[in-house]
């Protein structure tokens, strides 16, 4: 039965809705929750950033979009709605819509290309399977495909391997994949980390004109604040496994409300800016993912931090902005000096 | 190429995979023998050192790596892999332990670390112990290659803090690669851009950044996302590296080159002075230097 929040998002034109999500790998030491009830959804055409550090769960959270959870992880609560049709996302159903409504490009796409077959074959399958093409309509529509991502020589490249590609070669023909079937939800995991810049703005515009050419949405995972703010409308900040700020990309990088985000845009250095003599950066490290933690994950590393940081957690809540959401005793308390002025 | 590192002074290499910065780094070391012209160190030639003087030179002359996961073996605790640094330089075992306290103390790292293996650390703590690994001998350079690549950006910028202040209080010259250039424009006095095994910007931090002149530097500066120059028309370079065993014929980077023109093709531009420090090899900006527009007649 769809709950009133998916009636509502359907409404909103959403392609994906993920509903108070919790991830967890159970363990004899604890719940080994990594993402705690997490909710947000993408609409039709929509490109969302989705930033953290490692073990900040923004991985497995595209993992439990796709249903592929490494065991003995499990989604322990909430649910996950995907397509146009908002269909309950389950390991069964996901037979349906994974690689069609709903493609992953990861990192590496070594390791979701097969190694042993010719690429213009990997692309073919894809298209034979899912759209029932005939053999010669599968072949030209690769060639199409190909062509669209910027692949100088398709028909070569239909007859090679993914070995003898370049890094951003083989990340073009994995886009090329992704969006074989017009996917209304493009996940892209971290595809710009392992190339060089010049070649990362080659593939991030490509992913914003496939976006647009098929009104596809992409929930683009990163690490690099810079990234996601030049590619997203909206962003998504992790924390230890919960979304601690969220909202529109201008909102967010003119009046970070957390205290992590604050940290996050200010601990990598400009390029245009004056530069200060230390960069501002944050005491200690993450904490180790699954440990269950009382209060704010993210207090003991926190200047700001109070008494009351290590005993509740605090919610996503909303200051004046009803875009803007913060998970932040702190933000906007007039007993605290002032995130925002700071 | 050509280049000199002063002491006590960051120089930053840049450039994308395979334009050879690892390489220069390894031949310094002397881990790859150059095949033609060498390296000096305080004025004396290191090239071609072997056995013992080749031990003593490594001394002053530390690497930190990327992944210190490679660098320490993973059945050695810190206090040990420190301790054999120790050793090299010739100081006894009964003060290994003081020496260790003090060098972690330096690494910000607390003390209880030292009995621990590389598996039970962070990324960032292991990054800590490899450079108080080289600092155990008292280096007068250390090679930083991609050394911060790898960590989370609240992490780095901890680590990079941390490497200038033993910059200040020890002295000790950066040679640092990265390919990441707002860390280079935060560590380095120096830059030098690589393209294809070699350099075709060098200049002061504030020069190449500020006022950079090679097209692909200033390509390679504009595709940095950043957060404050947000939706910002870009250049954009089309193409990919070449293959750096078979590189293109005159300049290298000419067939991505928006300015190229037909001598581009043919003659490899030299890297000639420019500026006060800053050095170009570009026959456009060249010959726009020398107001004589060389261009229409070739073009």
């Amino acid at each position: 039965m769809p709950t009133d929040h998916v009636e509502l998002a359907l409404l909103n034109d959403a392609v994906v809705v993920v509903d108070n999500l919790s991830v967890a790998f159970p363990s004899r030491s604890g719940s080994g929750e990594v993402i705690r009830s997490i909710s947000f959804s993408v609409k039709a055409g929509q490109r969302v950033g989705l930033v953290g550090e490692s073990g900040s769960g923004k991985s497995l959270t595209a993992r439990a979009i796709m249903q592929l959870i490494p065991a003995p992880g499990k989604i322990s609560a909430g649910e996950i709605h995907v397509g146009d049709d908002l269909t309950l996302a389950t390991v069964a159903s996901a037979k349906k819509w994974r690689g069609t409504s709903v493609a992953m490009i990861t990192q590496d796409p070594l390791s979701s290309l097969n190694p042993l077959v010719r690429i213009g074959v990997q692309i073919c399958e894809m298209l034979r399977h899912h759209r029932n093409a005939s053999r010669a309509d599968a072949r030209r529509r690769a060639v199409e495909l190909l062509n669209a991502v910027g692949i100088p020589n398709p028909k070569r490249t239909m007859r090679q391997f993914p070995s003898v590609l370049s890094g951003g070669m083989r990340q073009r023909v994995a886009l090329a994949i992704a969006i074989s079937c017009n996917p209304r939800l493009l996940i892209a995991d971290e595809p710009t980390t392992a190339l060089d810049v010049t070649i990362q703005a080659q593939v991030l515009d490509l992913l914003e004109k496939m976006s647009q050419e098929h009104n596809s949405a992409v929930l683009l995972i990163s690490h690099d604040l810079g990234v996601v703010a030049n590619f997203c409308e909206e962003i998504l900040v992790m924390y230890s496994g919960k979304i601690v700020e969220s909202g529109p990309t201008q909102d967010i990088l003119d009046g970070p409300l957390h205290p992590y985000t604050r940290a996050l845009l200010t601990s990598v250095p400009s390029m245009t800016e004056e530069l200060p003599a230390r960069l501002s950066s944050i005491a200690g490290s993450p904490p180790a993912g699954g440990v269950d933690v009382v209060g704010c994950a993210f207090a003991p590393r926190c200047s700001l931090a109070q008494a009351i940081c290590s005993e509740i957690n605090p919610e996503l809540r909303q200051l004046d902005d009803p875009f803007h959401d913060v998970a932040c005793h702190a933000a906007g308390d007039a007993l605290w000096p002032s995130v925002r002025s700071q | 190429m050509s280049f000199t590192l002063q002491p006590g002074e960051t120089l930053g290499i840049a450039g994308e995979s395979g334009s050879g910065k690892s390489s220069v780094a390894r031949a310094l070391v002397q881990l790859t023998r150059p095949t033609g012209g060498t390296v000096s160190l305080g004025g004396a030639p290191v090239t071609n050192l072997k056995g013992q003087r080749l031990k003593r030179f490594r001394r002053r002359m530390q690497m930190v790596y990327q992944d210190p996961y490679d660098s320490l073996d993973p059945r050695m605790s810190v206090s040990d892999a420190i301790g054999e640094a120790l050793s090299v330089r010739g100081l006894p075992k009964t003060e290994h332990a003081a020496q260790v306290a003090q060098l972690l103390e330096r690494v910000k790292l607390p003390a209880t670390i030292a009995q621990r293996h590389p598996n039970q650390l962070s990324g960032g703590q292991r990054q800590r112990v490899s450079i108080a690994r080289a600092l155990a001998v008292n280096p007068e350079i250390i090679i930083c290659d991609e050394a911060v690549a790898a960590l989370d950006v609240s992490i780095r910028a901890q680590v990079l803090n941390l490497l200038k202040d033993i910059q200040h209080d020890t002295g000790v010259g950066y040679l640092f690669i990265s390919h990441d250039l707002s860390t280079l424009r935060f560590m380095a006095d120096h830059v030098a851009i690589m393209y294809v095994g070699r350099i075709v910007e060098y200049g002061t931090s504030e020069e190449v950044f500020s006022n950079p002149q090679h097209p692909y530097t200033r390509a390679l500066i504009a595709a940095v996302p950043s957060v404050t120059r947000r939706g910002e028309r870009r250049l954009k370079l089309s193409g990919e590296p070449p293959d750096p065993g078979n590189p293109p014929s005159g300049c290298p980077f000419h067939p991505r080159c928006p300015e190229a023109v037909e001598t581009c093709r043919t003659e490899r531009p030299e890297l000639l002075t420019i500026g006060d420090a800053q050095k170009v090899a570009c026959h456009v900006v060249q010959w726009g230097r020398e107001k004589t527009p060389k261009t229409e007649v070739t073009a």
